[in-house]
């Protein structure tokens, strides 16, 4: 049942939904852009946009209000300049290797990966990220981008197969 | 391979949802071992760091802000001699506005942040102020400050806070700077700072800070990478208390009664900008200083 009583004009439930979803929405716009900054700043703005207008956007209905106000605003500002995603560390499992020559090569497929991520294109690339960062179900993405399932899932796997042909380790 | 064809299988593979017997096949490809490696090592990256209580108070400042200046677009007629007279009033304007001093200001239990024109940052703290020349800012990067802010510096030319007590240059780097009534600090966070104050000079590195209370200064260091009242606290170290009643006034806009009964004393610590009550525990309890607080936010310090 939705809860027809929250109203968003509420402080508290403003603040409930920024904790929710602020943080995803900022992932979504970095995956866009690749700019941490621009993207909390776009999600900012949105938030804004929504104080705004809170008694016009049901409770319910905020989530997917923020996520289309966040891709607009992506869409209207954001030049379509390369994508360079820095993703911090990890290969958590991989570092107890102390191999000299493992860690390079770790070091220069973690590069290729990088490189390989930043040529997706935009679509593929916020849809496979959501998916495997965000652990977003290919339902929940297909709702907040407002595409079908199976738009979806043709993203995922075109995504899969790029990053593969684009780095060379697998090629040998 | 069947699936060949199909432009979807990869992704069905990932949620889980692929065939039996079309999976024992999948994972026989060398293909699979690539995807396998992969997904793994994609699954393993992070996105940068996210503050969310930074960015809520960002998005709160934002709010605020709008309502500052509520919009009002007024379309109007003009007839066409009020051209002629409109440009002779343009010159004088623009001569003016050239000269004129841009200020930005934060009220009492108020804190807002704002660009300057080369992109440097400025969080404003409550009860303070800034004025600068917009027009020359590229040219002469030079501020006035009364009060308390924290400046995040875009690389370039030097970089100057002037305040009653002191000046701070720097090129291109984090800082904060409290100018209050008697009390003057200044702590670094990104690359070095200059504090000159009559003729001396003190040079600041990432984590070391200085206070000069009663023309007395005082090195320290400090292990915060932000100031805390950028993130709704006050930290004081070996401050005098009069200033940190002084700093409970400001974040709450009220007026503390009987501060002749304090004694001299010096508090280290910190006090929340969201509880009022708390605040006060946090400071007079631990201080040993007896006080009264009502329901309307009146607050007395009592003989000791």
């Amino acid at each position: 049942m939705p809860d027809h009583t929250k109203s968003v004009c509420e402080q508290r439930v403003f603040e409930e939904v920024f904790n929710t979803h602020s943080k995803t929405i900022r992932n979504f716009i970095y995956y866009k852009c690749g700019d941490s900054a621009q993207a909390e700043d776009l999600t900012q703005d949105a938030f804004v946009k929504l104080w705004n207008n809170c008694a016009k956007v049901p409770f319910e209905k905020a989530k997917s209000y923020l996520y289309t106000l966040a891709n607009n605003a992506f869409l209207n500002e954001v030049a379509h300049k390369k994508v360079i995603l820095k993703h911090q560390k990890s290969f958590t499992s991989i570092a107890s290797h102390e191999n000299p020559e493992f860690v390079y090569r770790e070091k220069e497929f973690k590069k290729e990966l990088d490189n390989a991520i930043a040529n997706l294109t935009e679509k593929q690339r916020e849809v496979f990220l959501l998916n495997r960062i965000e652990n977003k179900k290919y339902k929940e993405i297909a709702e907040m981008l407002n595409i079908s399932v199976k738009a979806v899932e043709k993203r995922m796997h075109g995504a899969l197969v790029s990053l593969r042909s684009e780095i060379k380790e697998f090629k040998k | 391979m069947e699936h060949q064809n199909d432009d979807t299988y990869l992704a069905k593979w990932l949620a889980g949802e692929m065939p039996e017997s079309e999976l024992l096949n999948f994972k026989k490809t060398s293909a699979y071992t690539d995807y396998k490696f992969l997904v793994d090592v994609v699954d393993g990256l992070e996105t940068p760091e996210y503050n969310q209580q930074q960015n809520f108070t960002a998005t709160l400042n934002k709010i605020a802000k709008q309502q500052e200046k509520p919009e009002t677009k007024v379309r109007t007629l003009i007839p066409n001699w009020a051209y002629a007279v409109a440009a002779s009033v343009v010159l004088f304007l623009g001569y003016t506005f050239f000269f004129q001093e841009t200020t930005y200001n934060a009220e009492l239990a108020e804190q807002t942040n704002f660009e300057l024109p080369d992109g440097s940052e400025v969080y404003l703290n409550a009860g303070s102020e800034i004025a600068f020349n917009k027009f020359n800012w590229h040219n002469n990067r030079t501020l006035d400050l009364t009060g308390e802010a924290y400046f995040k510096v875009k690389k370039g030319s030097k970089f100057t806070v002037i305040t009653k007590e002191a000046s701070v240059a720097v090129l291109g780097t984090q800082f904060t700077v409290n100018s209050r009534k008697d009390f003057y600090n200044v702590s670094c966070f990104e690359g070095k700072v200059k504090v000159t104050s009559g003729k001396t000079n003190h040079i600041l590195t990432p984590g070391n800070a200085i206070s000069i209370q009663n023309h007395i200064t005082t090195p320290y260091t400090t292990v915060e990478t932000l100031p805390s009242w950028t993130t709704q606290e006050s930290s004081f170290n070996n401050v005098a208390i009069s200033q940190v009643v002084s700093e409970l006034e400001r974040q709450y806009n009220i007026t503390i009664s009987g501060k002749e009964n304090l004694h001299v004393a010096y508090f280290s610590g910190r006090f929340s900008h969201t509880n009022l009550k708390q605040a006060l525990t946090t400071i007079f309890d631990t201080m040993e200083i007896p006080y009264t607080f009502d329901a309307n936010r009146n607050v007395r310090i009592q003989k000791y």
